[in-house]
């Protein structure tokens, strides 16, 4: 219990500034923290409502103790930008869009959790948040022949930073282009000028760090004239549409839209079986964010014997957050405070063989953790269940 | 208690592809974040640790061109009272002696019982300041502190040797320290003592307080470069699996299975 706090309209009017004037909208309901994921974790409650009257009053992180401040500055971070809490919310608030406001003022104050701090820089001088070097980000496609794009192909496929260095998640990116090129869709790569699209440095408050990656792949899209672009990852899909002005007139096509249309058109037919038990998980930001739901279940539905289950309850809009957002894939939680568990015990109740998944960060989450919970559930991109259906 | 802390603004190298600029005297920083050096941190830290246990003032001290000052702000931001920068661009090149005579000149005229500054710095890893300042300073100090407790007018210095040894060191105040990381837990900054920091003076000091002909270098920088393959090493090279078999072959071949 903190007592009597003291009125800061200049703090209010920072945050505000900072992008925060969603809290305006707020009354306190608390529907945001029956949405929270974060409070299906027992002993943990995220009062995620009081954020925003917190803010209206400029009394938030305004302690003087060290103590007060690490503890409201590890809860100001703990937001994984889910939007469980907008979707319920009666007025729209955009929670993780306030709580950035706040993440950007402490942020240019070196005061964020360390952990992330190495991603970030790493981020800022290479281009990607693992440090890999930018010469060799087209190496995935080396033996694939895939074309570098030079403004004669229709399509940029944009895989992402993680498809593009982890030896895993390099599986996805090669399904992927081997799917589109199986279906006839004209595409090519930017390969080492390319940058990561800089979304999850947006959402913990790096905001010079965000525009350092609009800067740099506004100017080299606009170098090749890029006009459509096809995205493995549901985060750089959302913030090159939202967050890119310069990217108004580019149409920003998520993998499943494009491998749906080409289902449609008869570009691609799933012929081999796949006898397995598949639940889909919805990414947060490709379901909840950007309304993403029947078209991987339907391309799902497409392959023969594939025996499709739910999550129930906690499916579509309803999706628990993997927990990787936000930069959460980075973050060092206590082994009983990670959503991720939360997740796994939901997946391992439907009994299913694969969890399918559209998105690298779920991809990674899932996997990693599978193996430390010994679950045995074998994790799969959509791309990667697709091609193995395909005919010869 | 009145305590000074020296701080530093570096990039942040650790995990960055470092390339080094067409002068041959420097690394290209256009793509670097730029910070306080981490064991500064850890000293500003335990400053502030101290102000708040004996109450008194706390000033920092930073040798830096007009992005320092973001840095002193920080430091204003998280528990100091008052920040000074002397204008690295007045001095020219800079080495460890140097750096320590520029503090000095202006640290001689502040009242001070402590002063404190990291241990190393990322960027050159000199680890010459701090020393050279208490010895220019003729105060007692302590180096690579990982531990300091005060009791009435001596200062317990607990130091870690090679081998597991701890050295502790009692002295009597004015004392400097310079602090090894993981001594403390650096702290966050409050809002609101953000926006404080955010509207306060900085001073600087420059060429027309300090006479550069008095300050000097011990050394200059040549040129930097990568280190040359030694002749025992080899560079693998291939795919992770490539790399791996070829080391494990290494591994047997000099039988160190």
């Amino acid at each position: 219990m903190r007592g009597i706090i003291n009125i800061n309209p200049e703090i209010r009017d920072a945050i505000l500034e900072s992008g925060g004037d969603d809290a305006i909208k707020c009354y306190s309901c608390g529907r945001c923290m029956a949405a929270c994921p974060w409070n299906l974790i027992d002993d943990l409650d995220y009062t995620t409502y009081r954020f925003c009257q917190r803010i209206k009053l400029g009394a938030i992180v305004d302690s003087e103790a060290k103590e007060d401040i690490a503890a409201d500055t590890d809860e100001v971070f703990r937001c994984i930008g889910c939007d469980s809490c907008r979707h319920e919310c009666p007025r729209g608030v955009n929670l993780s869009d306030v709580l950035r406001a706040v993440r950007r003022i402490l942020v240019d104050y070196d005061s964020y959790p360390a952990e992330l701090k190495g991603v970030i820089s790493r981020l800022y001088s290479s281009g990607n948040p693992l440090g890999e070097s930018s010469a060799k980000r087209a190496d995935w496609a080396k033996d694939l022949g895939i074309p570098h794009f030079d403004g004669t192909q229709e399509f940029v496929y944009f895989p992402c930073c993680l498809p593009a260095y982890d030896a895993r998640l390099k599986l996805v990116a090669e399904a992927t282009a081997s799917l589109l090129t199986k279906a006839g869709i004209s595409f090519g790569i930017i390969g080492e000028e390319e940058f990561c699209c800089g979304e999850a440095v947006r959402r913990v408050g790096a905001e010079k760090v965000f525009q350092s990656a609009v800067n740099n792949n506004t100017r080299v899209f606009q170098k090749f004239n890029v006009k459509n672009v096809i995205t493995t990852s549901p985060h750089c899909f959302k913030t090159f549409q939202t967050d890119y002005p310069a990217f108004s007139d580019i149409q920003i096509m998520h993998v499943v839209q494009v491998l749906h249309q080409c289902l449609a058109d008869g570009k691609l037919k799933p012929e081999r079986p796949f006898k397995k038990k598949v639940v889909y998980h919805d990414p947060c930001t490709l379901g909840r964010q950007m309304g993403i739901y029947d078209q991987p279940r339907e391309l799902l539905q497409s392959i023969p014997e594939l025996n499709l289950v739910e999550v129930p309850v906690f499916n579509r809009e309803f999706s628990v957050c993997c927990g990787a957002g936000a930069m959460g894939l980075w973050r060092d939680w206590p082994q009983d405070q990670r959503l991720v568990k939360i997740r796994t015990e939901q997946i391992f109740a439907t009994g299913a063989d694969v969890l399918c998944v559209a998105c690298p960060y779920c991809l990674q989450m899932f996997e990693e953790n599978f193996k430390s919970m010994n679950v045995d559930i074998e994790v799969m991109d959509i791309s990667e269940i697709l091609f193995s259906s395909l005919g010869q | 208690m009145d305590i000074i802390a020296c701080i530093k603004r570096v990039p942040q190298t650790a995990e960055a592809d470092v390339k080094i600029d067409s002068s041959g005297k420097d690394i290209v920083k256009d793509r670097l974040q730029f910070d306080m050096n981490e064991s500064d941190t850890y000293a500003l830290e335990e400053a502030i640790l101290l102000k708040e246990k004996f109450s008194g003032s706390l000033t920092v001290i930073s040798v830096g061109t007009f992005d320092a000052e973001d840095t002193l702000r920080i430091a204003l931001a998280k528990g100091a009272d008052n920040a000074i920068r002397i204008k690295a661009e007045d001095f020219g090149e800079l080495d460890g002696y140097k750096t320590a005579q520029l503090l000095k000149a202006v640290i001689k005229d502040l009242k001070h019982d402590a002063i404190f500054t990291g241990c190393i710095a990322t960027d050159d890893y000199y680890s010459q300041v701090g020393v050279t300042l208490a010895e220019l300073l003729g105060m007692p100090h302590a180096s690579l502190v990982t531990k300091i407790e005060i009791d009435g007018n001596t200062v317990h210095a607990y130091r870690e040797l090679e081998g597991g040894l701890l050295e502790h060191l009692a002295m009597s105040l004015p004392a400097l320290f310079t602090i090894q990381t993981g001594i403390n837990e650096p702290r966050y900054a409050s809002l609101i003592a953000i926006r404080r920091a955010a509207k306060k003076e900085i001073k600087v000091i420059g060429k027309e307080e300090i006479n550069a002909e008095d300050i000097v270098s011990f050394s200059s920088l040549e040129k930097l470069f990568t280190p040359p393959v030694g002749e025992r090493a080899e560079i693998l090279s291939g795919t992770l699996d490539e790399i791996g078999t070829r080391v494990q072959g290494i591994v047997k071949e000099k039988g160190l299975l």
